[in-house]
């Protein structure tokens, strides 16, 4: 029996042996050519974390820029400070929510209207009413501002007319008068990432080419070679993303006027078209019946349709005749479409030399998001794609991301820095970063 | 002692895990010398390892053993520095014979059971692949009754007939959070069972070169309704309807195997085995859900299992009358190609060394241990279906010990 404890020994030491884990060698994570050790991130909303048709502290939470800023510091990267809204304030804006879905499958989203940060309401004259928020007195890295245009950048009155843009300065609108890109270069930075330009193509897109206008080409050029000169003036380095195809967000591939028309036809099958006002050139608009090609946009009443609108030849049916067509802010129609797509076309392709020319590096968001639009995206075995709160991509208001698609876009940037400066930030683990929240 | 023999048979299918796929512990002696025993004759393991060689037992055997193992995988995804470790859980694969004859008769009885495939990996719900796979439980377990008879001295055919009886419990993370944050989770959840043989065939040469050949078949397992649990955000409840099942079917491969046995003097036994295994009947990996909707369709994963050999090779001392000291090794290919490694099974090529000890403790009673190590070469893959896209490595760790009674 002796031996028999021997054994029992032998068997308990191995054991213990078992306890050792396996590890896989890595390379120790590299700041290859950078110094990370203040990074500063300027963009728009897709920057500040804004998601669901607001920003609240749950986005801004999982922006882009704090992930980034997260996996930076293994490779000596300092903290990363956002201009979060406080917990008592934490819905921020407001946001949507999905409550349920109705019986033919579509979503049924509720505004949260609780704990927010709004401060008060100031109408600019000529302008128009501003939306102000508590204010943010903290340390800044995340300088993303939803809203702003790469138009903006240097306008001085800015600070008055964007709520998210006041919240950050010390002073009280209407008396701000410090810029964009000033504000940003106040305080020093090793690097920079900067995602400008969506609104200058998105918001006369999101507006069906309406109540907004596409930033000039030449103003565009003009400007994005001011803020990278600025930017790196003092030889730092940076990433910079271009703009994605606006056509490829849900906003626009949702409601579509194929799904419009079936939904009329089931109740009265004679209709044969939709009928919209249209862009005939320049400014010139005409109704013409609706084809695939023309973008209705997600938060079009659908049930405005065939509601009898009052014309000179008696009532008729709303978007059923050329005399009562679909009004101009639901639709992005072909010719809007192609419009945008030339300007976001001349954005990129200034974006990209003006990268070049300063050796930065380049996260090419618009061939990114196409790819997802044509082909998807598979992830750790979660597939994503560009539809509809079922895509997990897009958040519900249709254009900007969940949290998973703003991991996906931290690691698409990740990836590019490791790219151009020989770095090794890590990237994160996406399977952690969740899709719309189902009830 | 013979009331410990009973606790060591009658606790072992309650732990009856196991481990690996295919997992090769089916008898201490042979363990301890690299896995051999096709071409030579040991105990009551060779039920398992060469049913032919039954008749060639000079007594007749009842024992049992158990091999507590330790899988640890650890996954490094692409492009990071996390190391995501598989939880500590010990599978228990087991074996168990007996085997009878009268004395000096020309045949023998046997019956096996025991745990030649089998998986236990735990990756927790928090890693990388969670949405690939959270964890999985399979088990296999064979029960084989067994004829051996000897056609003359110097060789001996035999047969048995396979009853498996399977099971399946795995889990993954579905991509769809709750208002909470909670993503879903998919269970899969059944058992089922298949049927197949084993039969190989004993030499004894003029040379004193003994020869084994068997050929064990492929078992096709069945699990015709396991459960198929969904936890999901209630909106979304109706779209993966419960109760539900599925139906699977898992094609556990054949083996090919031939054995040799060297005998250098009275105190030593070598031993050599090639094994060819047929892992290129495992194509897909599918779950037919019994109600289906237009977000839960059947499955239908292509697994592209390659044939896969395993070169062993092991030795015995016999250091006086009561004590045996052995050793071993082997190489083992992998059955995965690549793009199809999954954390199921993260399959690579390896090798592995084995020691064991036998002593007998008593008349007619024979205690043996043994201890592996086994080392799955470390592989970096994107799997082509999951996209999941990393380096694994793992390294098994396996003592075990069995009681034989023999007379």
């Amino acid at each position: 029996m002796k031996t028999l404890k021997l054994h029992i020994y032998i068997i308990a030491g191995l054991f213990l042996l078992g306890a050792c884990k396996p590890e896989i060698h890595t390379p120790k994570p590299s700041a290859g050519s950078v110094n990370f050790s203040r990074y500063i991130a300027l963009g728009n909303s897709l920057t500040a974390g804004y998601a669901d048709g607001g920003l609240y502290l749950a986005g801004q939470q999982v922006s882009y820029p704090s992930i980034i800023g997260k996996q930076m510091q293994s490779v000596g990267g300092g903290t990363f400070s956002q201009p979060l809204f406080n917990t008592a304030q934490a819905n921020g804006s407001g946001y949507l929510s999905l409550t349920g879905f109705n019986a033919d499958g579509t979503p049924i989203t509720t505004p949260v209207t609780t704990n927010l940060a709004i401060r008060g309401v100031l109408p600019v004259p000529g302008f128009g009413n501003v939306t102000l928020y508590t204010k943010y007195t903290g340390d800044i890295n995340n300088y993303g501002v939803p809203g702003i245009k790469l138009m903006h950048i240097t306008y001085a009155p800015y600070g008055n007319l964007n709520g998210y843009f006041e919240r950050l300065l010390p002073g009280n609108a209407p008396t701000n008068s410090t810029t964009y890109l000033d504000f940003v270069m106040s305080k020093p930075f090793t690097f920079f990432s900067n995602w400008l330009g969506n609104n200058d193509a998105l918001g006369y897109a999101t507006s069906g080419g309406a109540g907004d206008v596409l930033t000039d080409k030449s103003t565009f050029a003009a400007l994005y070679n001011v803020l990278i000169n600025t930017l790196t003036a003092k030889g730092q380095k940076g990433v910079v993303a271009t703009v994605p195809d606006v056509t490829s967000i849900p906003y626009f591939n949702t409601v579509t006027v194929a799904a419009i028309l079936a939904g009329v036809q089931k109740a009265n099958p004679s209709v044969k078209a939709l009928y919209i006002n249209a862009l005939v050139s320049g400014s010139t608009y005409a109704p013409r019946a609706a084809t695939t090609n023309d973008l209705v946009i997600l938060t079009f009443p659908t049930s405005k349709i065939g509601q009898p609108v009052a014309t000179p030849v008696g009532n008729l049916p709303y978007g059923l005749t050329p005399y009562t067509p679909i009004d101009n802010q639901y639709v992005l129609d072909e010719k809007e479409v192609a419009l945008t797509e030339d300007y976001v076309t001349f954005y990129n392709t200034t974006i990209k030399s003006v990268a070049a020319s300063k050796g930065l590096a380049v996260f090419d968001a618009y061939t990114f998001l196409q790819n997802i639009k044509q082909n998807g995206l598979v992830v750790n075995g979660v597939s994503v794609n560009s539809n509809y709160i079922s895509g997990g991509l897009f958040s519900l208001d249709g254009v900007h991301l969940t949290p998973r698609g703003y991991a996906i876009v931290a690691n698409e940037f990740i990836k590019a820095i490791n790219d151009k400066y020989s770095s090794s930030i890590p990237q994160v683990n996406i399977s952690d970063y969740n899709g719309v929240k189902f009830p | 002692m013979r009331k410990i023999l009973l606790l060591v048979l009658t606790i072992a299918p309650l732990l009856a895990y196991s481990q690996g796929f295919q997992v090769n512990l089916e008898g201490q002696k042979q363990i301890g010398m690299g896995h051999t025993g096709t071409g030579i004759v040991q105990d009551g393991a060779s039920v398992f390892f060469n049913p032919g060689a039954v008749a060639m037992l000079s007594e007749n055997y009842i024992q049992g053993g158990i091999s507590p193992l330790l899988f640890k995988s650890v996954f490094n995804p692409a492009g990071t520095s996390i190391q995501n470790h598989t939880s500590n859980k010990v599978a228990t694969p087991f074996h168990a014979y007996a085997v009878w004859g009268p004395k000096s008769s020309f045949w023998k009885l046997g019956v096996g059971v025991y745990t030649p495939f089998g998986g236990l990996t735990d990756w927790g719900n928090t890693w990388q692949g969670k949405y690939v796979l959270e964890s999985l439980n399979l088990k296999a377990i064979y029960i084989q009754p067994t004829l051996s008879v000897k056609l003359a001295d110097w060789m001996s055919i035999g047969g048995g007939f396979v009853y498996n009886r399977g099971s399946v419990d795995l889990t993954r993370a579905i991509p769809l959070a709750n208002s909470n944050g909670d993503v879903g989770q998919a269970r899969l959840k059944g058992s089922g069972k298949g049927y197949g043989w084993n039969a190989g065939v004993y030499f004894k040469t003029e040379a004193g070169i003994t020869i084994g050949i068997t050929h064990r078949s492929q078992v096709n397992t069945t699990i015709p309704a396991g459960d198929a649990i969904f936890t999901v955000p209630a909106s979304l409840q109706s779209s993966f309807p419960q109760p539900n099942t599925f139906r699977s079917t898992i094609p556990l491969p054949a083996t090919n195997s031939i054995g040799f046995g060297f005998y250098p003097g009275s105190k030593w036994i070598l031993a050599l085995d090639v094994n060819l295994v047929n892992w290129d009947s495992y194509k897909t990996l599918s779950f037919d859900y019994k109600t289906n909707t237009a977000v839960l369709q059947d499955t239908k994963s292509a697994r592209n299992y390659q044939q896969a050999y395993s070169l062993r090779g092991g030795a015995q001392y016999k250091a006086n009358d009561k004590l045996a000291l052995r050793f071993g090794g082997g190489y083992a290919s992998t059955a995965v190609l690549d793009g199809y490694v999954t954390p199921e099974a993260p399959d690579a090529n390896r090798v592995y060394g084995t020691l064991g000890l036998g002593y007998t403790v008593a008349k007619h009673l024979d205690i043996d241990i043994s201890f592996e190590y086994e080392h799955l070469m470390q592989r970096t893959q994107t799997n082509f279906e999951s996209r999941l896209s990393g380096t694994f490595k793992t390294d098994v760790y396996i003592p075990g010990i069995s009681l034989a009674y023999h007379w």
